[in-house]
């Protein structure tokens, strides 16, 4: 399996900086993928971007990348080298203002992977290439085409928030107000990160990922395992949008299964995910489907580090909509201190 | 004869879909195995059976083409993890499963598609596919280079149905059908 040249080698950093890996991010500056359904969650970003500063590293924000267009992809509604010119457009945006790029959610992990991807197969990069000429012949630039000569000596290197944080976990651990103590968690990968082998050699690909499981360890918190663990969120690449009744069965039956072993609350590293575990009228639409009403808590990697930092409830639990999803772990969290 | 026997086989369609993605070719070491299915959502939720599939294909049966089952994957790619073969890559095949579907005049159901008019306005007016992003919209001169590169692209016509013409995408896609229905039975094509 060939490794992919745009994912940051996190073995390599660790070689190389056995004891603080984050001095490897020392002088460059980080990037933070903007994924559209952050729109929901806020502390998302908010949690990683504090971090980042907090730690004293340089934090930058692309003002022309677009959606990664993946929901469009896997509609077959563009084409491949449609996708991979969207792709190209928006890594060489962040190129010119980022050394490296983090990415919150798992699809648009897989996207800017999957982009490059096709580019291996000739007839993709043609076309791709001849995309890109006639965005630039047709707005009088020569940006895009003479840096997709060079693409694969681009110099930026994405990473997925949840390869970061535990990279540097100690670090991050140094900087945390509170702990997990006397909470049960469930974690969920999400499958873009779980069944994902674009950026992993054979090894990493095929064995068990315990990195959610870890940090939780180091957090002080008490790990549950369920059945339905390595089951999709319910998603499912629009599924939910498209076949609502089929798709929430699957949603259903993960929530069941972390209800069944009583978790406090899902960990997950995903905002499309979280989304769909967490919204109100999906909990709604399952109660009336399967007269069950199911009150597990959900939340994003990102909004629980903001949260045992110490920062403040607005910030962290700040939602577009008001729900009790993330006040109940953020009351009980804080009055662990 | 077993419907696996390889008399019953035609490489032809194969061909076709997995012309220009080499990890494909691998299909035909498929073991017929089922971890693929055994791990599937949309096993779990409706009649697609990935295995099913995969023997459709190397039969050369195109009725797969029609059959509403393809659009239930949800790319989640477990089968390619689970897969105890190297190299086969269903997701990919899936999307080129649809993508002849597309072509064939078969497609998705027409009211699958609307729900996909308001993402894909918003994602060609302000490169994003939900209202109000976090960071604000896109500059509009780079929204610009957003629907140039979608040019001739199915999401085009969708915005374009969505935007100018409600009703005119029902129409585009029922005129498609016919016509194609008209060819496939002239030709003596299933």
């Amino acid at each position: 399996m060939e490794k992919n040249k745009l994912a940051l080698d996190i073995k390599k950093i660790e070689e190389n900086f056995p004891n603080n890996p984050l001095e490897f991010f020392k002088g460059k500056k980080l990037c933070l993928f903007k994924a559209c359904l952050e729109k929901y969650f806020p502390g998302v970003r908010f949690g990683i971007e504090n971090l980042l500063e907090a730690l004293g590293l340089e934090v930058v924000i692309c003002e022309n990348q677009s959606c990664c267009s993946g929901p469009f992809f896997q509609r077959n509604l563009i084409t491949r080298a449609q996708f991979s010119a969207i792709n190209e457009r928006n890594l060489n945006e962040i190129d010119e203002i980022a050394d490296i790029l983090l990415v919150s959610c798992n699809g648009c992990y897989n996207s800017l992977l999957r982009g490059r991807d096709f580019l291996k197969i000739p007839e993709v990069k043609d076309k791709t290439e001849e995309i890109l000429k006639d965005l630039d012949n047709h707005m009088e630039e020569n940006k895009y085409t003479e840096q997709f000569k060079n693409f694969d000596n681009i110099d930026l290197k994405i990473v997925h928030d949840l390869d970061f944080i535990y990279l540097i976990r100690n670090e991050v651990a140094k900087n945390l107000k509170f702990d997990l103590k006397g909470l049960d968690v469930a974690v969920h990968y999400g499958c873009h990160y779980l069944n994902l082998d674009r950026d992993k050699d054979m090894e990493t690909y095929l064995k068990n990922k315990t990195k959610l499981e870890e940090l939780v360890a180091l957090f002080n918190g008490k790990l549950v395992d369920y059945s339905e663990k390595e089951l999709c969120c319910g998603w499912g690449a629009s599924q939910l949008v498209i076949h609502p009744l089929e798709a929430l069965k699957i949603t259903y039956r993960k929530l069941k299964s972390a209800e069944n072993v009583k978790a406090s609350f899902i960990l997950m590293p995903c905002p499309t995910c979280l989304y769909t575990l967490s919204k109100p009228e999906f909990r709604m639409k399952i109660e009336e489907l399967f007269n069950d009403k199911l009150e597990v808590a959900t939340i994003h990697l990102n909004e629980l580090i903001a949260i045992l930092r110490g920062c403040e409830a607005e910030q962290c639990v700040s939602l577009r909509r008001q729900s009790t999803r993330i006040n109940l772990i953020y009351n009980i969290i804080t009055n662990n201190e | 004869m077993h419907e696996s026997s390889d008399e019953n086989w035609n490489y032809n369609f194969l061909k076709r879909l997995v012309d220009d993605v080499d990890e494909n070719r691998n299909l035909l070491q498929c073991i017929d195995c089922g971890r693929c299915v055994g791990e599937c959502p949309a096993t779990k939720i409706s009649k697609f059976n990935i295995r099913k599939i995969i023997r459709q294909i190397l039969r050369g049966d195109k009725t797969v083409l029609k059959e509403s089952d393809i659009w239930y994957c949800f790319l989640c790619e477990r089968c390619k993890r689970v897969c105890p073969r190297t190299g086969i890559n269903i997701p990919i095949l899936i999307l080129n499963l649809r993508n002849e579907s597309f072509k064939k005049g078969y497609g998705p159901r027409y009211d699958d598609l609307t729900k996909y008019f308001e993402m894909a306005e918003r994602f060609l007016t302000s490169g994003f596919v939900v209202n109000n992003p976090l960071d604000g919209i896109l500059p509009e001169k780079r929204v610009k280079e957003l629907d140039r590169i979608c040019n001739f692209a199915r999401i085009k016509y969708i915005f374009d149905a969505k935007y100018h013409h409600p009703i005119k995408l029902r129409e585009i896609f029922e005129h498609k059908k016919k016509k194609n229905k008209e060819y496939r039975d002239k030709n003596g094509e299933k």
